[in-house]
């Protein structure tokens, strides 16, 4: 996307204002969204972002600017306006005299799209959404329906003063429907949403029928669910996107952007039990096609499976370059950032916990008392208090070990690390599935995931 | 290219394969400034600029954006709008254009020097770094935010205005005895002058601190007083009901609703984008439809959704002036400055103080209404706060909620989540809370 010398030229500059580190991460994206309602395509939006972002690193102290404008002059001036709000224009570093030498690590496929954008037009996009939305109409109390569909091509670039060259094109599609349901003044909702690192090939891996029936029916359910009751009890949570629970009370405290300022519960805990030992912990950057996947994270480090915490044991950190240099931690490949006008941090990709060899059925006959979170919805932790919260999106009361009535409107609040330490049994059953994760650098794709689990007490917010 | 010969560029060409189209274009400047531990951690300057599309083509609308302005890119956009109007199943239209005229709503606003903002996010670090209690400071900033939008079309719209925001905030972990709890707060202004860095850190330092030690609360039903900052996160999630977009989607439990009593006699909800410092302020949406106030509740009854121009013709309803749309996005309804009036009835006496509402996006339902939040709070006896509160969940029916208010304090407080959304005090017959 850009001239190697002129990125060579942009860092030695950068090293001569007197950076110990410089980045230039280029990004260039396509993005497109088709909405259905009502039987035809309501919305259609196309789009081109194209911009870089500059970081330079003097000590842990970060510059960082963004600019649309990509030409030689544009990002010299970025550059300039960098070194000149830093304070040090004019400070001249005999290491930026020599030559840059790249070295070039080009992408080995493992995530490209099967079916490209340019193979299928846009007709039979919308012949697809159309399915999804005659799919979800299995019931007249479902009023409305909306089925989009989502595609990015995020192509970047990623260049450092260490010599690191990284191109990658990212291929994202995710179909999103949302059904509504009402009886009287009675109105609940469901959606389902799968997303992949693929291309249209989505349709095959999931059929757009089959993802607006599995809407409709979730909104068919909480219309004649009951208020969940409120208090603690035991919690069975579903696999695949119960995941989001851990994501939250776990995952985001094990970042370096938290952990390196000692704003995590779960700082300077490595070798220690912070966790049931039934918990292995892993976030793996490397899932052929997962929604977090990427070959290179956005400081151009290669991603790789990295395991947490190991049967309960805190193994390691999430960490990228700034958390590295403030912990000494070996970096995982974990610099992320939604866009070039953020500063990448170190971010979750697909975390999940490990399968365990219990059978779901084991987990719910165990339970006198309880609620079955089936599917959830989106969470919020504050790392420093280890403080969570998420809400139920299709819920069960389980009454002397067997599913009963629905109920709707739980919210799960608690303590991440008390929370992982009640978890006493996790099923066979593990799967994974898409979110977007919002946090310092923005909103990036994740997987969360795993299977069935137990855990032994939770405050359930419901009706009390 | 700049983004004003972008701009000419698109017209012509339109013109020239005779189409009818809409270009909106933002171009923002954006300076931030984290401190840590006494130094400047974070500094970012930055620009950004894109232009969106919105075409009419057989009587259907379709949209495109570029940030890319090359003439290559800008004939991507054009002829991607077009393909997504010809393949649209709704009839659509673009507004009849007029001179809008050129509108700085910032003024001299953010031109005080870099210095004078790195000492001010110096300072509030270091106050936040002052309290004994302080266990470690994440973050204490400054940030400020210019933009100029312009809006122009074939059919005569002609625009733009120049608006921007600063503030200041920080967040911190405070720890006392075996607790601890995160705060985090942000003030916002049209100045950098209205922005004190020593007040601001305060306020956050008391306002984190005043949890610590706090106990489980019982599961029950208890009286709710909401400070302005919670009021702000239900406002949020109500006003994407109050969308006559929503509403026409199916998606809006206040369809056919109008002139009904939804809220109780305390309840007057205004959007006003044109209070002279209003934080969202602005001369024109982003259709071109000049800014007007509106009430939309007035004393618990309902009187109008927010409105585009498409949605306001749908429904029958007059257009109120909210087309909302950045370039990345298609055209939208969204309030700017949204608040609840101020009565001056509440005083406090017994129950739950609730000072902020968390996982708003998850665990609060814009369509059906229905919340179940993870909340902070106080316990409020004799009309003093006794001790802070955890671990517990607040559910209920915004709709219910509404009808339950029975005071309103007399002060309103900001907090902008896209748009601003302001409020008093308010006082709640009763909530239910799930705790231990």
């Amino acid at each position: 996307m850009l001239h190697p010398d002129v990125v060579a030229g942009l860092l030695k500059k950068a090293l001569k204002g007197g950076a110990d580190f410089g980045e230039v991460y280029v990004e260039r994206s396509k993005r497109r969204r088709m909405t259905v309602r009502y039987g035809r395509l309501e919305e259609a939006i196309s789009g081109l972002d194209y911009g870089a972002g500059l970081r330079l690193f003097f000590g842990t102290e970060v510059v960082y600017a963004y600019t649309n404008q990509l030409t030689q002059e544009g990002l010299q001036e970025a550059l300039e306006t960098l070194l000149r709000a830093k304070g040090t224009l004019g400070k001249v570093d005999e290491r930026g005299a020599g030559g840059l030498d790249f070295r070039k690590a080009f992408p080995q496929g493992l995530h490209t799209p099967k079916v490209p954008y340019g193979e299928r037009d846009k007709r039979f996009r919308l012949e697809r959404l159309l399915e999804a939305e005659a799919g979800a109409r299995i019931a007249p109390e479902i009023q409305q329906v909306e089925a989009s569909l989502q595609e990015w091509e995020q192509e970047v670039l990623i260049a450092n003063t260490e010599g690191t060259w990284a191109e990658e094109k990212r291929v994202r599609t995710r179909l999103y429907v949302l059904a509504v349901a009402q009886e009287g003044t009675e109105v609940q909702t469901g959606y389902a949403a799968p997303g992949k690192s693929v291309g249209l090939e989505l349709f095959d891996l999931y059929p757009p029928q089959e993802v607006g029936a599995k809407a409709a029916r979730q909104a068919l359910t909480n219309l004649r669910a009951r208020p969940a009751p409120a208090g603690t009890m035991p919690v069975v949570v579903g696999n695949a996107f119960g995941g989001v629970i851990f994501h939250e009370a776990l995952g985001h405290l094990l970042e370096t952007t938290s952990v390196a300022k000692k704003a995590s519960v779960l700082a300077d805990k490595l070798g220690e039990m912070v966790a049931s030992p039934v918990v292995t912990y892993v976030d793996d950057g490397t899932l052929p096609h997962a929604w977090g996947s990427t070959e290179v994270d956005d400081e151009g480090h290669p991603t790789k499976r990295t395991v947490l915490i190991e049967k309960g044991i805190l193994r390691s950190y999430m960490v990228d370059r700034l958390g590295h240099l403030l912990t000494g931690y070996p970096m995982t490949g974990s610099g992320r950032r939604q866009d070039y006008t953020l500063a990448p941090t170190s971010r979750m990709r697909n975390t999940f916990i490990a399968p365990g060899d219990k059978e779901v059925e084991e987990l719910i006959a165990s339970v006198e008392f309880g609620l079955y979170a089936k599917d959830l919805g989106g969470g919020q932790v504050k790392p420093g208090s280890g403080e969570y919260n998420f809400a139920v999106q299709e819920g069960y009361i389980i009454r002397h070990g067997r599913l009963e009535e629905p109920v709707r409107g739980a919210m799960l609040v608690g303590k991440g690390p008390e929370t992982i330490r009640k978890v006493v049994a996790v099923a066979k059953d593990w799967e994974n599935a898409p979110g977007m994760c919002g946090s310092l650098s923005g909103m990036v794709p994740v997987e969360v995931g795993q299977p069935h689990v137990l855990v032994s007490e939770m405050v359930v917010g419901g009706r009390a | 290219m700049t983004l004003e010969e972008a701009k000419r560029y698109l017209l012509r060409r339109a013109k020239e394969l005779g189409l009818e189209a809409e270009v909106l274009f933002q171009e923002e400047r954006e300076l931030s400034l984290r401190a840590r531990q006494g130094t400047l951690e974070e500094i970012k300057e930055a620009r950004q600029g894109g232009i969106g599309l919105r075409v009419l083509v057989q009587g259907r609308l379709g949209y495109a954006y570029t940030e890319e302005l090359s003439p290559e890119a800008l004939d991507w956009a054009l002829s991607e709008a077009r393909d997504n109007a010809l393949l649209s199943g709704k009839e659509g239209t673009l507004p009849l254009g007029q001179a809008l005229g050129s509108h700085d709503l910032l003024g001299e606003g953010l031109s005080a020097p870099l210095e004078a903002k790195k000492q001010g996010a110096l300072e509030l670090e270091r106050t936040l770094r002052e309290d004994p209690r302080t266990q470690s400071v994440l973050m204490g900033g400054y940030m400020e935010k210019e933009v100029r939008v312009a809006l122009a079309s074939t059919l005569g719209t002609e625009g733009a205005f120049r608006t921007g925001l600063a503030g200041m905030g920080g967040s911190l972990v405070m720890a006392e005895g075996n607790s601890l709890k995160q705060g985090w707060d942000f003030r916002l202004a049209k100045e950098f002058h209205a922005l004190d860095p020593g007040r601001t850190a305060l306020e956050i330092r008391e306002k984190t601190a005043r949890l610590l030690n706090a106990k489980p609360l019982p599961t029950g039903r208890y009286r709710a007083y909401l400070e302005p900052k919670a009021v702000a996160g239900l406002l949020y999630v109500l006003s994407r009901s109050l969308s006559g977009k929503s509403a026409l989607e199916g998606k809006s439990r206040f369809l056919n609703r109008l002139g009904e009593r939804i809220a109780s006699e305390w309840v007057t909800l205004v959007d006003d984008p044109t209070l002279e410092k209003g934080l969202v302020s602005r001369p024109f949406d982003a259709e071109g439809t000049p800014a007007r106030r509106t009430v939309v509740v007035e004393k618990g009854v309902f009187k109008t959704f927010l409105h585009n121009t498409e949605t306001a013709k749908a429904l029958g309803q007059e257009n109120t002036g909210h087309a909302f749309r950045t370039y990345r996005g298609v055209l939208d309804v969204a309030p700017t400055n949204l608040y609840l009036e101020p009565v001056g009835n509440l005083h406090l006496e017994k129950g739950v103080l609730i000072t902020e509402f968390m996982g708003l996006h998850a665990g609060a339902n814009p369509v059906s209404l229905d919340f179940s939040l993870q909340a902070l709070g106080l316990w409020v006896e004799e009309g003093e706060v006794r001790y802070a509160v955890e671990n517990f969940a607040v559910a209920g029916n915004l709709l219910e909620l509404l009808q339950a208010i029975e005071a309103v304090g007399e002060e309103v407080e900001w907090e902008v989540m896209g748009a601003a959304f302001g409020s008093p005090l308010v006082a709640v017959a009763e909530l239910s809370f799930a705790g231990a």
